[in-house]
Formats: structure tokens, sequence, C-alpha cells
């Protein structure tokens, strides 16, 4: 303490953090829901409403996001243009082919606070559809947020030793016939 | 200020008045009153009875007694940091002349407004104030999430 200023210090503590979030097979709902939290700057212990405190967070891979059920096929955005017979309605999967960061852009925005700081929250948020991140935000980020839901690893990313080694309950015979 | 709302301040002593010793912040205290006025009766019989008195009991403030005639009896205060507060003292009786000098004489010539909190502290924390890195692990410090430990 002896060594900062009180200004100093406060600007320390009213600093703004970048934080990373791999949205790689995780659900939107989970993804927004720990999104909004640092957004709003409610994990901070010196939160308060009116102070300004939200941290940016930077989310990668929205373009594989994984909806549970059928809801790429049964969800559907609706919106409306203004002018009669406006109103547009498009399936998740239509939203996701036109725009891969749209869906998760949308749940953040939905689960914000509807106050006058909502689109300042939202300007805070940076989405990227792949995992490729530009330098100069690259360069500010702080952590990692752990995801919240573990990612699936496909059959074919194991390799044939790993799908050799796996304990069988059954070793087929070398004569048997599949149906 | 925003113009919205009553004017506050925060909690203060002028400089930490009362920590060593305590310094007297009423200066001057001027009693001006008309030597006929009936309202100023009260204002003669404090002259009579309790001035002596009062200057005996506060030998920091310098007391003027200023018998005018005036369009009404008054109490005027001068503090140390320049603050100069006026009290009417018309129809008053004596005792309450007295009441009011003693309550000028303890005052610190601050302005009297609403404080916005009862407590105040130069040195909001001992341990350093909370910041984004207080409890992280320090190696976030220099390298960011994604890229490789050297």
């Amino acid at each position: 303490m002896a060594s900062y200023t009180k200004a100093a210090q406060q600007w320390a503590t009213f600093a703004r953090a970048w934080y990373l979030l791999d949205a790689k097979m995780q659900p939107p709902g989970k993804i927004a829901a720990a999104t909004v939290i640092r957004l709003e700057g409610r994990h901070k212990p010196i939160y308060h409403a009116l102070s300004d405190c939200g941290d940016h967070v930077v989310i990668i891979n929205t373009r594989h996001i994984a909806f549970s059920g059928n809801k790429w096929e049964q969800k559907v955005y609706s919106s409306h243009t203004g002018y009669p017979g406006g109103f547009k309605q498009v399936t998740a999967t239509q939203l996701h082919l036109k725009d891969p960061t749209a869906i998760v852009k949308l749940t953040v925005y939905r689960m914000l606070p509807k106050n006058l700081q909502r689109r300042t929250m939202m300007q805070r948020l940076h989405l990227f559809p792949e995992d490729i991140i530009p330098e100069d935000i690259q360069k500010n980020l702080l952590q990692e947020i752990p995801q919240p839901r573990a990612v699936p690893k496909r059959l074919d990313e194991y390799t044939p030793e790993e799908i050799a080694a796996f304990p069988k309950v059954w070793i087929p015979p070398k004569d048997f016939r599949r149906k | 200020m925003t113009g919205r709302g009553s004017p506050s301040r925060f909690l203060t002593a002028v400089l930490h008045n009362g920590v060593g010793r305590y310094v007297r912040q009423l200066q001057r205290l001027q009693l001006l009153f008309s030597p006929t006025a009936a309202d100023a009766r009260g204002a003669r019989q404090f002259v009579e009875e309790a001035a002596l008195d009062f200057a005996r009991r506060h030998p920091d403030v310098v007391l003027y007694v200023s018998p005018r005639a005036g369009p009404a009896p008054l109490l005027l205060a001068e503090y140390l940091n320049g603050t100069v507060r006026e009290e009417l003292i018309a129809s008053m009786t004596s005792e309450e002349i007295l009441q009011l000098a003693t309550k000028l004489a303890g005052q610190s010539g601050l302005d009297i407004i609403r404080i916005r909190k009862p407590f105040h502290t130069d040195n909001p924390s001992v341990q350093g104030q909370w910041h984004p890195l207080t409890n992280k692990p320090s190696a976030l410090t220099v390298r960011g999430p994604r890229l490789q430990p050297q």
C-alpha cells in the first residue's frame, strides 16, 4: 500500500479484466450465465449496481456450440421488422448458418438486465466463430473461464492404440458373424 | 453537485481537531443589541447576568458586547475557518442566549448540512484494496490464458 498513491489504488480496483470462454460443445444458456455475471461485475467483491465495474468477455468457437434435444430444428427465433407482414421466424439452424455468433449474442443479451447499461455491457462482449482472436484482444486476455460442460471426445479423435486398449466386456471370436 | 437533492458533505474534523489537543474553533463572538429595544431585553439581561461568566468560562473566545441601535439583536460568531454565523436573538431570554452562545462555542464552523455517512476513515483498508488480481495465481500477470508456459 505504501508504494501506491490512493488514486492509483482506485484505478487498480476498477481496472477491467478480460476473460476468455471457449464455447466449444457448450450449451448457449450456460455460456450466457457465466458471461453475464462477468459483464455485470457480479463476481467482484466491490460490485455495486451504480458503479460501472463490468469486465470484458471474449467467447471463441461460437460456431461449435451445442444445443440439447432437438432445439436446432425446434427452437425458433422471432423478430419483427416493424413493417406490416414483417414478422420473421427462423429456426436455430437457419440463424446459426446466417451468423455463427448470433445465437450466443442473443442469449447473452436476453440474460442481461433490461436497463440502460445493457448495450454498454454488450459492447464488452467479444464473439468469435472460431478460435482465432485478433492480436490486440489476445494481448488483453487475463484468465480463461472454466467451461460449464465437459467437452465430449468423438471416436475419431481417439488414436487406434487408445481404442485397442479400451476394456471390452466380450471379445468376439474370429469366426463371429455380425448380423 | 448535480443540483438535485439537498447539499451534503462527508464527516470531517478540522485538522484532526481533538486527536492531540482540542483547539476551540470559535474565534470571536459579537453580541449586537439595542440598549432600548423591547426584543433585546433578554440580550441586555444576558450582558448583565451571564456575559462575564461566559467569557470567564471560554477564555479562548473573544466576546464583544456592542450596544447599538440596530434592526434586531444578533449573536455574530466567527470561526477559525472563516465561517461567520449570525444568530437572531430577538425576544430570547438570558438563559436561551447563554445556551445558544455555548452551542456556538462548541461548533467547528463547518457547514451544518446533511452528512452523507456517519463514519469516515482516512485509511479504508489496512491489507490493501481489492483489485482484479487479488487472490489470483501470479502467473496470470505474466502470461494470458492461451500462451504456452515458458
